[in-house]
Parts: C-alpha cells; sequence; structure tokens
C-alpha cells in the first residue's frame, strides 16, 4: 500500500470512529500552538456536526418531535451506522425512518414522521415532466375514452401510515401545538406529488388508491372502470348500478388528478 | 525533498494572461435564498458560482432557477465531491453526472478542490488536506488527466483551509501546487481567505503562499469569511470578508493581474443587497490596483 493510500485509510478509520486518534494522531505535526490532537478533532467534530446539521434540515419536523437531545443521540447513531456512500450531502438520510424503527421502536411514530419529511423532499426535487391539461382531453372523440391510459408524474408517491403523522406534520407546519402521537385501527393513505414546483400531499380513499394504483401501471380508462366496477360489486348487490357509479368515480378522480398536475401525457 | 526556489521563480515571469480563460469579472455564489431578487432586480454581479452538487438533481425548482438564472448571468460550477487526491478510484458515475450539468448549463469552467474526501466509496464531506509529497503531485496529475478527459476541458483545483498537516509532507504547500502544476496543465482558483486561514493556523507568510504559486494559472479568486477561535481559525463561510483579507487580496492582484473574483457566502446568509455592497469592495481594490485615475473620479473598474 503507498504512503498516501495509508494515510487515507488510518484518517478515515479515524473520523469514522472505527479507529481511536492513537493509530493516526502521529501522522499529525505535533506543535505549542494548537497540538495534534486538537488538530484532528477538529475535523472529528466537523464530520459529525456537518452531517448533523444536515439532518436537521432534511427532517426539521422530526427534530421537534425528538428534541435536540434525542434527536442529537439518533443522528450520531446513524451517521456512525450509516456512513455516507453519497457525492451530495442531499441523499444522506436515505435510511433513517429504517434507522428509528430500530433505534426508538417505542416511537414508531418518528419512523413514519422520517418517511414522510424524506419523500416530502424526494417530491421537492423529482424529475420534471409535462402537465397534461384538461384542453389536451377535448380534442379526443369519446368513443376512444376507453382505450386511454395516461403517464403520471415522476414525483407521485402513496404513503401508508399507522400514526397521525401527517396531522402532526401539519400541526407544526402551522406552528401550532401537535396532537399526542395516535394509531389508526388500520392505516391512512397519503399521496404526495409535486404541483407548481412545490410539493404537496393528501389522503386517498382506499377506492381513488385502487384507481391511481391501476392508473400509474397502465391500465386503460375502460380497465379503471371496471376495477372500480367490481370493487363496488363487493358492496352493492345491483350490478349494473355498480358499473355506473364505477365509471363516474373514474372520471371523478381522473378530473381530480387533471387539476392536481399529477398526470403527464396521455399514453400511446 | 524540497522543490528548488528557482522553479517558483520561473512561474513568477511568465507572462501573466497565458493560457487562461475568460475574465468573468465580479461574481457570487448562487444561493436559494437569492432566486427571486437576482430574476426581479438583475442586481450588478458579473457572474455566478454555483455548488455543482446542488444541482445534480433530476428537476423541480434547483433546475428550474438554474436555467432561468444561466439565461441572464454567465456561470462557473464548482464542486466539493470530485476528490481528486483520494488514493481509490475517481467516481466515474460522478463524473458522468458533472459532465451533464455542464452540458446543460455550458459554464465558463469547472472546479474543485485540491484535496480529499473520502476513500474507498466513502464520503466524509469534508475538504481533507493532502500530504504535500512527490508521490501526491504525481498520483493527482494522473488524476487530473482522467477528470479533464472525462469533462472535455481544463479543470481549476482550489487551495483549501487545513487545520492539520503531515510529517510526510516534504514541500510547502505552495510548492505542492508548483509542482503539480509542472505536471499537468491544470488550471488554479486561489482561494485567498483559506491563504489566510491555513497561514493563521500553519504559522506561515501568506505572502508568501502567493509569491509561490504559479501566477499564470490562477483562473479565479474566492474570498470569503471565517471564525477565528483564537488559537486557530475555522473556514466558515458565514461573515464578512475580514480587512487581512482584503488586504491579501490586494497583494494577490498586484501579483497575479485582473483575476475573476467571487464572494462566498453559505451560512448566515445575508440579503442579497449586502453581498453586492461587499463585492463592490472588490471591484474597489480592483480598481486601485488596475485603474487608480479612474478610482478616483469613482468609477468601479
Amino acid at each position: 500500500m503507498s504512503q498516501l493510500a495509508q494515510l487515507q485509510d488510518d484518517f478515515q478509520a479515524y473520523l469514522l470512529g472505527t479507529e481511536s486518534s492513537s493509530v493516526f494522531s502521529g501522522s499529525i505535526i505535533d506543535d505549542a500552538k494548537v497540538g495534534a490532537a486538537r488538530r484532528l478533532g477538529i475535523y472529528y467534530d466537523a464530520y459529525r456536526l456537518r452531517l448533523i446539521e444536515t439532518l436537521t434540515n432534511a427532517f426539521p419536523k422530526l427534530f421537534v418531535l425528538l428534541g435536540d437531545d434525542l434527536f442529537d443521540s439518533t443522528a450520531r447513531s446513524y451517521i456512525d451506522a450509516y456512513p455516507s456512500p453519497y457525492r451530495n450531502l442531499r441523499w444522506f438520510g436515505d435510511a433513517l425512518a429504517e434507522h428509528l424503527l430500530e433505534t426508538i421502536p417505542q416511537h414508531p411514530i418518528a419512523s413514519e414522521l422520517a418517511d414522510f419529511e424524506w419523500n416530502l423532499a424526494l417530491a421537492f426535487d423529482a424529475e420534471d415532466a409535462p402537465v397534461l391539461q384538461l384542453s389536451d382531453l377535448a380534442a379526443i372523440p369519446a368513443e376512444d375514452w376507453a382505450e386511454l391510459s395516461f403517464a403520471f408524474q415522476p414525483s407521485i408517491k402513496t404513503l401508508h401510515m399507522r400514526w397521525n403523522t401527517v396531522q402532526f406534520w401539519k400541526a407544526l407546519e402551522a406552528e401550532e401545538s401537535p396532537p399526542a402521537p395516535e394509531q389508526h385501527s388500520t392505516f391512512e393513505t397519503w399521496l404526495i406529488w409535486r404541483q407548481d414546483m412545490t410539493p404537496r400531499f393528501r389522503s386517498l380513499e382506499a377506492m381513488e388508491e385502487i384507481a391511481l394504483n391501476a392508473a400509474i401501471k397502465g391500465a386503460s380508462f375502460g380497465d379503471i372502470c371496471e376495477t372500480l366496477g367490481h370493487q363496488l360489486e363487493k358492496v352493492q348487490d345491483l350490478e349494473y348500478e355498480a358499473e355506473e357509479e364505477a365509471t363516474v368515480k373514474a372520471a371523478q378522480y381522473l378530473a381530480t388528478w387533471l387539476e392536481s398536475g399529477m398526470i403527464a401525457g396521455i399514453q400511446a | 525533498m524540497r522543490v528548488a526556489r528557482p522553479l517558483c521563480f520561473y512561474f513568477m515571469v511568465q507572462p501573466m494572461a497565458e493560457n487562461k480563460l475568460t475574465n468573468l469579472g465580479f461574481g457570487l455564489g448562487l444561493r436559494t435564498q437569492h432566486y427571486h431578487s437576482i430574476l426581479e432586480t438583475s442586481p450588478n454581479i458579473d457572474w455566478f458560482e454555483v455548488i455543482s452538487e446542488n444541482y445534480m438533481v433530476r428537476g423541480g425548482k434547483p433546475l428550474h432557477f438554474l436555467d432561468r438564472i444561466r439565461a441572464e448571468y454567465p456561470m462557473v460550477m464548482h464542486g466539493v465531491s470530485l476528490s481528486i487526491g483520494s488514493s481509490t478510484a475517481l467516481d466515474k458515475d460522478y463524473l458522468r453526472d458533472l459532465r451533464l450539468l455542464a452540458d446543460r448549463i455550458q459554464p465558463a469552467w469547472i472546479s474543485d478542490h485540491l484535496c480529499w474526501t473520502g476513500v474507498h466509496g466513502q464520503n466524509i464531506h469534508d475538504l481533507l488536506p493532502l500530504p504535500y509529497t512527490e508521490e501526491t503531485a504525481s498520483h493527482v496529475a494522473e488524476r487530473v488527466s482522467q477528470v479533464q478527459d472525462a469533462l472535455g476541458r481544463r479543470i481549476l483545483l482550489e487551495n483549501v483551509s487545513s487545520y492539520a498537516s503531515y510529517i510526510d509532507s516534504t514541500m510547502s504547500e505552495w510548492e505542492f501546487i508548483s509542482l503539480l502544476c509542472e505536471k499537468t496543465d491544470c488550471l488554479l482558483l486561489l482561494d485567498v481567505n483559506n491563504i489566510y486561514v491555513s497561514s493563521y493556523n500553519h504559522n506561515f507568510d501568506p505572502k508568501e503562499f502567493i509569491n509561490g504559486v504559479p501566477a499564470h494559472r490562477v483562473q479565479q479568486i474566492h474570498l470569503a469569511g471565517h471564525h477565528n477561535h483564537g488559537d486557530y481559525i475555522i473556514d466558515t463561510h458565514d461573515a464578512p470578508v475580514i480587512d487581512p483579507v482584503w488586504d491579501l487580496y490586494g497583494y494577490a492582484l498586484a501579483r497575479l493581474g485582473p483575476v475573476s473574483t467571487m464572494i462566498e457566502r453559505d451560512d448566515h446568509i445575508p440579503e442579497l443587497e449586502e453581498l453586492v455592497v461587499e463585492l463592490d469592495r472588490a471591484r474597489n481594490i480592483a480598481a486601485r490596483a488596475f485603474h487608480p485615475g479612474s478610482f478616483k473620479t469613482g468609477l468601479a473598474a
């Protein structure tokens, strides 16, 4: 191993905390002014402080939930467990939700909140795509509608939340005191997407989630109506009414998706 | 073995403008807080430097504003993760993404730091100093060629602020930079604040540093503020440039001739107007150095 490679391996091991300073401090010029140990300490501390600051900026609501001390210790254990392979600090924190589940399982809302904040950030700089307008659809003859399928914004993501995580997020955003953590009986589905360059989110009822998942996978408008029809049949006796209601619902969903800029185009 | 003094002298007598790219004038670092005021007020800023990594994303606001501001101003790209001095392989994916961003915004040039940021695929996200040896200079020179081939252009390398120095080093930082410039054709980004910070931390004369680098390779100058802890200084970019650094800037210009200059502010970022006023100080120092007559009549540069 070259002299340079050895020096860098030792320095990095010291910074990551896998080797004590005694292994590496002999490589640093000692002096009366600052001293080798403090000089190395500047780098050791800066490494952690920079990454803690990155996590604080990426997870501002989680920071409030955990408070200074718990956030700091969680961030430090995360930094040790998940050293950054990223060229861009923006991606540091991608496994924090997972880490929280392992390290503070007694606060499950923390992991959900981290997941929610991370996904809002993903929507913020997700890939750009055109936005399909209602007028683009006007030109399509009625008989072609059943065959239409759509391309969606790359920013779209759905999250299943078992806790009142989003209500907590909203309260903090509005600078109100947050509700106590509360578990849902099953889960809520939340939709995240970007519109007008801003990440947005709203809850999704089960039927719309089924329609959206089908549409994102490339189902045609006719297929979506059929899928919704089958769902409605499960709760209604009359097949004819279910079909009609399914078509109305599918059209309503489509209109909502269009208005909120979720659709990028018509697929051939 | 130390590099012989006559080598530095050889570079000092080279024609100042040789090999250089365009002089862009006086710029600022592009920061998100200023996007709207830049577009709405068209401030007196000649060009912007962008942190490359901040725009190596897929879409959304960052690239939207980057494109809009690029349409109005010249830009240069400044990276923090190239890790030109690492002993492990260059990150080809990073170089590809850097090239894609350069294709998008057509920067006047691309710079990064003469340092290492991590090995074995990990990133410390810090600008770690290199040991100043023949081995390191040859290693970095070889990698500069690889990077320049990948990017299809010459790059600028910047001297970093440092808080520790290695027993292995056999020469000064400026001798190392000179040696590197002998081995490769890269250009230099001279960070005058970093020279000041490192001279304070390691007890050397900052003017000796400025005198010691090959003037004809200096394409750009950085200025910034820092935090003085008493027995050492941390390069924080969170405060205005201090007077001794301005003095050193004037000294550097006297030696280098006109050089594209910008101010970096990365924390405690004030309103754009305040930075424009600070930038005017750089203009005035340059005006005094190169056009003493016009400075007296109040004309900036």
